[in-house]
């Protein structure tokens, strides 16, 4: 029994660890604002969710009753990362940020910039 | 009876002006003597046992535990001044019915008036040397509001100023004296102090505690060089100088002398300083007393030569002169009062007090003028009237004496002096007023005063020649009961009579009398002599002796206190290294025996990330929101530091800290310029930088020596009592709201203080809103996205419920009131961001000062609960109930006072953030809505 419950956490745990690792190396090495954005927000919240889940797997099996708590976290994490996301961009098409020509389509963004100039 | 009620009664006395002004000034006036009327017929009754040579004493236990007490006594000294006193205070209250004009408010007058006398009564009827002091700067304080009652004008400012800088200073040098005195005998009780004077004589510190006492007495009693102010406290309403500068205030410094005479007379100290100080004073008095014009101004230094006088009586070694000093003490307050009063009248009636216009008024008032020569010639001494009895004992003392060893009989000689000059005044006041031609530009013509003002002088003068005519018959048993108590019940034998034969005093009056007429014949040619002198104002010495004071104090503080916060911050760095550093010398081993706790990579890591943004914020200190961001990685990193060394509580508390802190600098930053310039030069730079690396290396080193120093602190006690005696197993929560709940209230309280502080210093600031960034965009005209907005009130309640959820585990798991309420204000807070101001205003109408309030009221109220119980302020109950469903729990009345500390906490911080907030927009407090 045991060897299973480890199994799959320890598979959650490597997907969550790699998600993570490839939303810091987005991060790290995407070439403009706009795409670095992706990284922590979509891959790094995928990633933690199966941290989560996978801690909330070993404590439920090693105390012997449900842990919920990591279900909250995830709550909270699944609500602020998006409009963290939208604040960021939000705030960097203020501020004008260089965008990469092949990321943009003109129509959105020109009706966006339209929206925002005051 | 109650010896209390005579000082109670003019106390309670001050209240009556301000009930009874409505009803018209004569029943004003009339109820406001009703209360001293009391006051003097309860200190009659007690009059027949004093006569018995009794002395009444009465004790109040105030804090018996550190000996303080409210101790009266009434012997024969204070009968005499409370005669003196309650006496001629319900004549000047009748006099300043008929004196005050219709434009002056006559409660305000009346006020100070019953404060000044109750102080009185209080300072002579004292049983103890400190309330003795207490009432002693009463009348300090009452004399400075009597004498700037005419705050208009300029003079009476500076004259009441001076005549509080003067006696108030004498009034500390008092209360050293009065200190050294208490320490010397071991006791503060008056009846101990008198009956030590052996101790206090042979004691090192006599001369000290005599010199304090008397520049005391010196001060209060304008004996020279201290004289100056009386002139000036002139300027007061002619009720008042009479009241105060002539009968009771003045007096208060003799009668401390009197009052000491047991103790601190009888040295060659006390009479070669007494005595001098006296004669000098006598002599300068009556020689000023000549030149001046001013009528009160002549009346004025005539008092300070009178004072003079019995303050040199009471400095000559014979007791019979200590009786002599006693007896003018009544009689000059009987002469000098009516004199005052007569003044006034003259002043009222014709609307001058100069001489040079003021003549010939004998026409147009013989009533007053006949009360008026009549004490006129009493202050002269002559014979029928009391001022002859008391200034021939004076001179019969004079001769008694051996002061001033081989020289002392130039004593007599410059008495005789003084008392030429003394005529020669009280002619010029007669023959300048009421003789001597027509008056000359008199603003008014001059008419007799209205009937009722004239009974006070009227009482006066009939007192003088009765005094003068019959004086054992009317003043002896008291005279003696007042020498009983002066001279510690020994007195001298003495003969109260007009005629004791053809004597050397009585050929020294004859030749006073003499002297001070061929003086007064002769004044042109003083007058042309004095007019060569420089004549100075004291007033304008006293103001610029302030003024540069002022300027020294002003220009002290300016350089301590520049403005700089850099400067004053480096100061308290420099001073903590000094102090906290030096004793680290001493230390020869900085660690302790405590093994230390085995490394691991994430402690290294983040203490690196710690140390690199803590240098990052110093190195970026000027990008200021660099900075802030670098600033709370450092806080983030310290909350896990304590999260990690099992320290839930400060790891949550530090957290909600943190962020209320961004927050807050985050506004702060809205109003600072984006980036800021080098301002530091280099020089400046490397002393701080010296400064702060000495600072981190001796708190580190300290951190490092307590952290390797094994625990045995009450740590211990806590963490065995907690779940015991506080019901609670978080021993952090029980500490803080039981253990300690002492001090958590009075935190909380400073909290909330601070908050409504911060909050009256931010509520009608106008800074100017910077319209752009600072590379020139404009804000977004979206600040308040939807997406934000929904989100965000979706998660108001979530975060609710987890401040509920701390709060209510606090007492036994991590948490507490002050974490709860912080979570909450981050809440309250994110929808502040979310929504602006303008959207929260009229959804949240609560007033976060009630929430402060009503927070410290639940606190102290749960804190005075226990007393219901018997038990101590603060103690706590806890007891286990079950309900079904839900099961066993915990009730505790710790928990109310964490409510109250989470509400203060709550009110606390929104008050200043969303105040601070609100600065940001256009819904800050407008002042005239705020008022």
């Amino acid at each position: 029994m045991e060897f299973w419950v480890e199994l799959v956490a320890s598979i959650l745990l490597v997907t969550g660890a790699t998600f993570a690792f490839i939303g810091s190396l987005g991060l790290a090495k995407l070439p403009d604002f706009y795409t670095r954005l992706h990284g922590p927000t979509k891959a790094t919240t995928l990633g933690m969710g199966c941290l989560l889940i996978a801690s909330m797997i070993l404590v439920t099996y090693w105390q012997g009753y449900l842990s919920v708590h990591e279900l909250l976290i995830t709550l909270f994490l699944l609500i602020t990362a998006p409009v963290t996301a939208y604040m960021l961009a939000k705030t960097a098409m203020h501020h004008k940020l260089q965008i990469l020509e092949k990321t943009t389509d003109k129509t959105l963004s020109k009706r966006a910039a339209e929206r925002m100039t005051p | 009876m109650n010896l209390l009620w005579v000082v109670l009664l003019p106390l309670i006395g001050t209240l009556v002006p301000l009930f009874t002004e409505r009803f018209g000034r004569n029943i004003c006036a009339f109820c406001v003597a009703l209360l001293p009327a009391w006051s003097l017929i309860l200190v009659l009754m007690y009059a027949p046992d004093i006569f018995n040579g009794q002395a009444i004493r009465q004790t109040i236990e105030w804090i018996p535990a550190i000996g303080l007490e409210v101790s009266f006594r009434l012997d024969g000294l204070s009968l005499l001044f409370l005669l003196l006193i309650l006496g001629i205070g319900l004549l000047v209250i009748l006099y300043a019915r008929y004196y005050l004009s219709l434009k002056d408010s006559m409660s305000r007058f009346y006020v100070y008036l019953m404060l000044f006398m109750a102080a009185m009564v209080g300072i002579v009827t004292s049983n103890n040397l400190i309330q003795l002091w207490m009432f002693w700067e009463l009348t300090s304080i009452s004399s400075f509001l009597l004498i700037s009652f005419w705050s208009h004008k300029s003079e009476a400012r500076k004259g009441a100023r001076m005549a509080l800088t003067v006696t108030g200073a004498g009034g500390l040098a008092l209360l050293a004296g009065l200190l050294l005195i208490g320490r010397i005998v071991g006791s503060y009780d008056l009846d101990t102090v008198l009956a030590s004077s052996d101790i206090i004589h042979a004691h090192a510190a006599y001369p000290v505690a005599l010199i304090l006492v008397l520049l005391g007495a010196f001060t209060k009693s304008a004996q020279f060089p201290f004289h100056f102010w009386l002139p000036h406290a002139m300027a007061a309403p002619t009720p008042v100088s009479a009241y105060l500068h002539s009968a009771t205030m003045v007096k208060a410094g003799i009668f401390l002398m009197a009052r000491f005479y047991p103790v601190l007379a009888g040295t060659d100290l006390w009479f070669i300083i007494v005595s001098l100080t006296g004669l000098t004073t006598l002599l300068l008095g009556a020689y000023i007393a000549l030149f001046k014009h001013d009528l009160k101004g002549l009346l004025a230094y005539s008092t300070i030569s009178h004072l003079g006088l019995i303050t040199l009586l009471l400095g000559l070694n014979s007791p019979l002169a200590a009786v002599a000093a006693i007896f003018h003490i009544i009689n000059h307050a009987t002469f000098k009062a009516s004199l005052f009063m007569a003044a006034g009248i003259i002043d009222h009636e014709s609307g001058s007090r100069d001489m040079r216009q003021l003549n010939g008024l004998w026409q147009y008032m013989p009533y007053t003028a006949t009360l008026a020569i009549v004490a006129a010639l009493a202050m002269a001494g002559v014979p029928l009237l009391n001022g002859f009895l008391s200034k021939e004992m004076f001179f019969a003392e004079t001769l008694n004496q051996s002061v001033l060893g081989s020289l002392s009989w130039t004593i007599p000689l410059l008495a005789v002096i003084g008392a030429a000059f003394s005529v020669a005044y009280s002619l010029r006041f007669i023959h300048d007023v009421f003789f001597n031609g027509q008056p000359v530009d008199l603003p008014k013509t001059p008419q007799e005063p209205p009937r009722y003002v004239r009974i006070p002088v009227e009482i006066l003068v009939a007192l003088c020649l009765l005094v003068g005519i019959f004086p054992a018959f009317v003043v002896g048993d008291l005279l003696h009961i007042a020498s009983f108590a002066v001279l510690d019940h020994t007195v001298p034998v003495h003969n109260l009579a007009i005629w004791h034969g053809l004597n050397l005093p009585l050929l020294m009056s004859f030749m006073a009398m003499v002297g001070g007429v061929i003086l007064y014949y002769n004044r042109r040619h003083l007058f042309e002599f004095q007019s060569h002198f420089d004549t100075t104002d004291a007033k304008h010495i006293f103001e610029r002796t302030i003024q540069s004071l002022v300027k020294a104090a002003e220009s002290i503080t300016n350089t301590l206190e520049n403005g700089s916060l850099q400067r004053y911050v480096f100061t308290l760095l420099l001073c903590t290294l000094v102090m906290g550093g030096l004793p680290l010398i001493e230390l020869t081993q900085n660690s302790g025996t405590r093994a230390s706790i085995p490394l691991d990579g994430v402690t290294i890591v983040c203490a690196l990330l710690m140390i690199f943004s803590a240098v990052a914020t110093v190195i970026w200190h000027r990008r200021r929101f660099l900075a802030l961001i670098f600033l709370s990685v450092v806080g983030l990193i310290v909350s896990l530091t304590f999260a990690k060394f099992s320290a839930p509580d400060l790891a949550l508390t530090q957290l909600s800290v943190e962020i209320v802190t961004i927050i807050l600098l985050l506004l702060a930053l809205f109003f600072l310029p984006q980036s800021s310039l080098k301002e530091s030069s280099n020089r400046r730079l490397s002393v701080d930088l010296l400064v702060a690396g000495l600072i981190g290396c001796v708190i580190g080193t300290l951190c490092y020596a307590m952290l390797t120093t094994p625990l045995n602190t009450m740590s211990d006690f806590f963490i065995a009592n907690s779940k015991t005696g506080g019901g609670g197993t978080n021993v952090v929560n029980v500490i803080l709201v039981d253990f300690r709940g002492f001090d958590t209230l009075g935190e909380i309280i400073v909290l909330g203080i601070a908050a409504l502080g911060i909050f009256k210093l931010i509520a009608n600031m106008r800074i100017a809103i910077p319209a752009r960034d600072d590379k020139g965009r404009a804000w977004s005209n979206d600040p308040h996205p939807m997406m934000l907005e929904v989100v965000s009130q979706s998660l108001l309640p979530l975060a609710l419920l987890v401040s509920a959820y701390i709060f209510l585990r606090g007492h036994n798991m991590p948490g507490g009131g002050f974490i709860a309420g912080l979570i909450t204000s981050v809440a309250i807070i994110q929808q502040y961001i979310a929504h602006g101001v303008q959207w929260i205003k009229p959804r949240v109408t609560i007033d976060y000062q009630w929430i402060i309030a009503s927070g410290i009221l639940i606190a102290t109220a749960t804190g005075l609960g226990s007393w219901l119980f018997g038990q101590a302020f603060l103690s706590t109950w806890f007891d286990y109930f079950s309900l079904p469903w839900i099961g066993k729990f915990e009730l505790a009345s710790a928990m109310l006072f964490d409510l109250g500390v989470y509400l203060t906490v709550v009110g606390a911080v929104m008050l200043i953030l969303a105040n601070l907030g609100k600065l940001t927009t256009s819904e800050r407090l407008d002042i005239q809505e705020n008022n």
